[in-house]
């Protein structure tokens, strides 16, 4: 196990936990474990084949070495601290990005951190105290959050360095720490609400709307954030009102308005003072409530004492009317209860789900909203729906990954000839049951935007969502679903391909507007589409008849 | 029943538990002292692991008395969890780490330095014959290896109560009489050791008492030879059987052999 650079800074702090009354060996102990595992979230399949047994020496963290992607989205919004004078503005957007950054990929990938109930018998078993334990989680999820935050902050640090002077770097620093500690306390009072009034599998379900829905908010939040300033006029105005109370970014706006440009008034000094007192409120608080949460994470591990007797009888007509083989059929169910149940398959998948949602109406507010709703009717801006598609190549690519990856050994095992079936049960069952509502959903909304003359556009857009999805599925690695373990997910160098098939989806999108300029243009485009997707069902799944797959981890 | 002068190590007195309001202990009386062997049985559900982990202050919210070394789990002091050991039901450990280094981790939990349970760990994984291993991390090794680290975890700083959730699962003939000989002579040296398991012949032989819990309560305590002679069943399996009011094994063994032969 290796020294850490992150431990011995965490060293200098030794005397303020000891005062605070924490066994400062042991909480280190803890951390460095912790941060060793981290560092190994290593797809096992390559473990083993690599290096035998003295694997001692894994260099850098895969954790770390995604960092880059967050340094630039932090690059493009330090576009905003280049932009003008004014302050406010100026802070806001850029702190409503960070925080909106660091708090999805905090509820993304460390509610694992925060929900590990091997800790619980693990950790809490040994002659501990509970704040020992409660420190070295934190001290952990920090550690963490420091570096994500490093990461989105340091090019807009740096403008800020250059461009507004050393005042602005310092008071941008400490109001980072600020909104760390928040977001830390946010996600864990969150988790803990609604492990206090929920338990078992509900629970799990609930943690996994919560992130959608905290996806979409902070998502359309950001729409809000960008409207609370009018840009009728040439010059930004803003205008005080009492939700503005509600938005941490704006507070941290007026903290730089005050700051440096000490002319704004009560409004601006009580929203700063926000800024500061409620993190630091909010940490005691949740201080006081991480034990608490602890003990509730034991329902985690609990059977839930109810289940629900569904019929299924439904389900099986659905999978016998779409399916051709009874196999498909019932690879076609499988997946189906499979998505819906696994909890980390929607916890990886369903966030994604939220953007799918979302996006559409960013780019159609963003884009369209000139003349107002009124305005948009006659325009096609309606075909921005295509970018509801855009998280189906990593959704299909997600299809390949599952906790209980180990249990594909039934695949195996089971007489069946090809591998076709299983593969065309799962898109489809993946397709029905995920996107297919998401569209609709999506599609009654435009319908009621721009009026029903749209519908057949929405209808043919639909049908080319689907060959898209057929796309996706062949040009994407194959494996089989659910066979491999999520670590892996990391691993592949699928990003260019996704890349590439996200612009291939705007592709269609603009087919299908060349196609609205010509006339019969729309049904020739729909027809392309119908026959396409047809030979699609028929053809993409051929090759994977006869020869199969090499078989991951050894199953 | 062993007789002993000392105090009890564990001392429970109505013990009521419920989650959302289904009732899983109902009224626990029961009483450790150090030297004995418990064979801790009960049907799926009766409440056993929701027993021991109330002792091991994981679970809060009962209501009665639970003493461990005289302290009260889940008040604050974790101090009384250096004299125990656990093995837990499932195999649950950091499996990302090598053996040495969860080990190690898990002895400096427990208050030794990290060379003393490095050391420990080493010559424990030795007898084991898993040397070779020591350095391998656990994904890679087998149930049975799981198995083995988890118990050398439970050891390795010498304590004086230990609880063994089917301690045997996934280990060979060979190891199973390692460890059963090794708790035997454990508990000879004065430990106390509560042993849940559903292989009742297992339990049969190395109980020095055997405790039946059925709905949340008691409902037999004593030697296996004292059961014996309350019930007139030759095995403990039978005596488990007729306690907890099973008897249509064969029925169903039946039912289900005409339901595989009907494809």
């Amino acid at each position: 196990m290796e020294e850490m650079k992150s431990l011995q800074v965490l060293d200098r702090f030794r005397g303020l936990f000891v005062k605070m009354g924490v066994d400062y060996p042991v909480m280190r102990r803890i951390v460095q474990v912790k941060l060793t595992m981290d560092a190994r979230r290593v797809p096992t399949l390559v473990n083993k084949s690599k290096k035998k047994s003295q694997n001692e020496t894994e260099d850098g963290n895969q954790f770390l070495r995604s960092l880059w992607l967050y340094v630039i989205f932090g690059g493009f919004s330090s576009m905003f601290v280049l932009m003008g004078d004014n302050l406010l503005f100026e802070a806001s957007i850029l702190f409503g990005i960070i925080m909106f950054m660091v708090m999805t990929a905090m509820i993304s990938d460390f509610s694992s951190v925060l929900l590990d109930i091997r800790d619980r018998s693990i950790l809490a078993t040994k002659p501990i105290s509970r704040r020992t334990l409660t420190m070295a989680k934190t001290v952990h999820i920090f550690i963490y959050l420091f570096f994500l935050t490093g990461a989105v902050a340091v090019i807009p640090l740096a403008v800020g360095l250059f461009r507004q002077g050393i005042g602005f770097f310092a008071l941008m620093l400490l109001e980072l720490i600020l909104m760390d500690l928040l977001i830390v306390v946010l996600t864990a009072l969150l988790y803990l609400v609604v492990l206090r009034f929920f338990d078992g599998e509900k629970l799990k379900d609930m943690i996994n709307y919560v992130q959608i829905g905290m996806t979409i908010t902070i998502t359309v939040g950001y729409q809000v954030l960008v409207r609370l300033f009018d840009f009728t006029a040439m010059d930004i105005v803003f205008k005080p009102e009492w939700w503005q109370y509600l938005l941490p970014p704006v507070w941290v706006g007026a903290a730089f308005h005050t700051l440096l440009h000490p002319n704004g008034g009560l409004t601006y000094v009580g929203l700063a003072a926000l800024s500061i007192v409620v993190p630091l409120a909010a940490f005691l608080l949740y201080l006081k409530l991480m034990p608490a949460l602890e003990r509730n994470l034991q329902k985690l591990a609990e059977p839930s004492t109810k289940s629900s007797q569904s019929s299924g009888k439904a389900l099986r007509r659905l999978s016998d009317w779409l399916c051709s083989t009874p196999q498909e059929s019932a690879f076609f169910r499988f997946a189906w209860a499979l998505m819906g149940t696994e909890r980390e398959f929607k916890l990886k998948v369903y966030p994604s789900l939220g953007f799918s949602i979302v996006f559409p109406f960013i780019f159609l507010f963003s884009n369209g909203l000139d003349q107002g709703l009124e305005g948009i009717s006659g325009t096609r801006t309606y075909l921005f729906i295509y970018f509801s598609g855009i998280m189906v190549p990593s959704l299909i690519m997600m299809l390949r990954y599952s906790s209980q990856y180990k249990a594909a050994w039934i695949y195996r095992t089971a007489p069946i000839s090809g591998e076709a079936p299983i593969y065309k049960g799962a898109l489809l069952a993946c397709l029905v049951r995920l996107m297919l509502p998401l569209y609709m959903a999506e599609a009654a909304i435009f319908a009621v935007l721009f009026g029903a003359s749209i519908l057949p556009d929405l209808i043919v857009a639909g049908v080319a969502m689907q060959g898209f999805a057929i796309l996706c599925f062949v040009f994407l690695r194959k494996g089989l679903p659910f066979s491999e373990p999520f670590e892996a997910a990391g691993q592949q160098n699928q990003t260019l391909v996704i890349m590439g098939l996200m612009l291939l989806l705007g592709g269609f999108g603009l087919l299908h507007w060349l196609a609205t300029t010509l006339p019969f243009g729309v049904v020739a485009y729909g027809i392309l589409m119908i026959v396409g997707t047809w030979l699609g069902w028929r053809r993409a799944f051929r090759t994977r008849e006869t020869k199969k797959e090499e078989t991951p981890d050894g199953i | 029943m062993m007789t002993t002068t000392k105090d009890p190590v564990i001392k429970l007195a109505n013990l009521r538990m419920s989650y959302g309001g289904r009732q899983v202990l109902n009224g626990v009386d029961l009483e450790v002292y150090p030297g004995q062997i418990i064979g801790y049985i009960g049907p799926n559900g009766a409440g056993k692991s929701t027993t021991v982990k109330i002792m091991l202050g994981l679970v809060e919210g009962y209501q009665g008395e639970v003493q461990v070394f005289g302290q009260h789990p889940g008040d604050g002091d974790a101090s009384y969890m250096k004299r125990i050991g656990y093995v837990p039901e499932i195999a649950e450990l950091y499996d990302t780490l090598t053996a040495r280094e969860y080990l190690t981790f898990i002895g400096e939990l427990y208050g030794l330095s990290t060379d003393e349970a490095e050391m420990r760990a080493r010559r424990m994984m030795t007898e084991f014959s898993l040397g070779d291993v020591f350095n391998s991390r656990i994904t890679t090794f087998s149930k049975g290896m799981k198995q083995k680290v988890l118990l050398i975890s439970s050891l390795l700083h010498n304590p004086d109560v230990l609880f063994l959730d089917e301690p045997l699962s996934g280990l060979d003939a060979n190891s199973v009489m390692v460890v059963k000989e090794m708790l035997a002579l454990l508990a000879a040296q004065g430990k106390a050791i509560f042993y849940s398991s559903h292989i009742m012949d297992v339990v049969e032989k190395i109980s020095s008492r055997i405790v039946l819990l059925d709905g949340g309560r008691i409902v037999a305590d004593g030697s296996f030879d004292e059961l014996k002679a309350q019930n007139h069943e030759g095995s403990l399996e039978q005596i488990f059987n007729q306690l907890t009011g099973f008897n249509e094994h064969q029925d169903i063994a039946g039912r289900l052999v005409s339901i595989v032969q009907e494809v």
